[in-house]
């Protein structure tokens, strides 16, 4: 039986393979929600689901792509809204 | 045609999504090259949405002639500065600080030789 700070689901388990080949179980935090798109609500590709320390020492380039709307709408979305900008 | 050389587009995928270009040649059934606010590129027409706009050019003109068409339109294109590729540092002899140099290893030289033939004595 864990102890009792780990019987409740608050953390998640990691199963990790240590040098002298056993299993253990580590405890960690639980990731945030994955990124969505603010139109469609699709999980956006590119973007890390990682803790807020853990993103702050990501460089900017790595946390969202490299486009207009990029890490808020999905390609098809922000395709989307470009060719609506470019019609109007 | 909406494909033609001459033909306004907005790109709509990549990093240069919304930026305006001109296609300036078509290379095969799908693939355009096309140059303005974007970067001189080959680009699938899937990725171009047309406007209505057209401008005279000839095929695969250079980017400053679309610099200047573009600046007539009223677009403005930003023109990046090409760095001026720096020359290789020469190795430089400081003939001063090498004669110092000498000049201590002349000097240590000596008095080692000086005590073993001292002790030899």
């Amino acid at each position: 039986m864990p102890i009792t700070k780990h019987r409740s689901r608050t953390l998640r388990k990691v199963y990790v393979k240590t040098p002298g080949g056993r299993t253990t179980t580590h405890f960690r935090k639980r990731k945030p929600a994955s990124a969505k798109c603010s139109k469609c609500g699709a999980v956006l590709k590119g973007v890390p689901r990682e803790r807020p320390y853990k993103m702050m020492t990501m460089a900017k380039t790595m946390k969202r792509p490299e486009r207009p709307y990029g890490g808020v709408l999905c390609s098809r979305c922000m395709r989307v809204a470009i060719k609506e900008k470019a019609r109007a | 045609m909406l494909n033609q050389i001459g033909r306004i587009c907005v790109k709509i995928a990549g990093r240069d999504a919304g930026k305006k270009c001109v296609i300036v040649d078509v290379l095969e059934n799908n693939l355009v090259l096309i140059d303005g606010q974007t970067r001189r590129r080959k680009c699938n027409i899937m990725h171009l949405e047309p406007l209505n706009e057209m401008i005279e050019l000839d095929k695969g003109a250079s980017h400053e002639e679309v610099v200047k068409e573009f600046k007539k339109l009223g677009v403005e294109v930003k023109e990046t500065k090409k760095k001026a590729s720096a020359d290789k540092p020469a190795k430089t002899r400081d003939v001063k600080a090498a004669q110092k140099t000498e000049a201590k290893k002349e000097k240590k030289k000596p008095s080692k030789d000086n005590t073993k033939k001292k002790k030899t004595k």
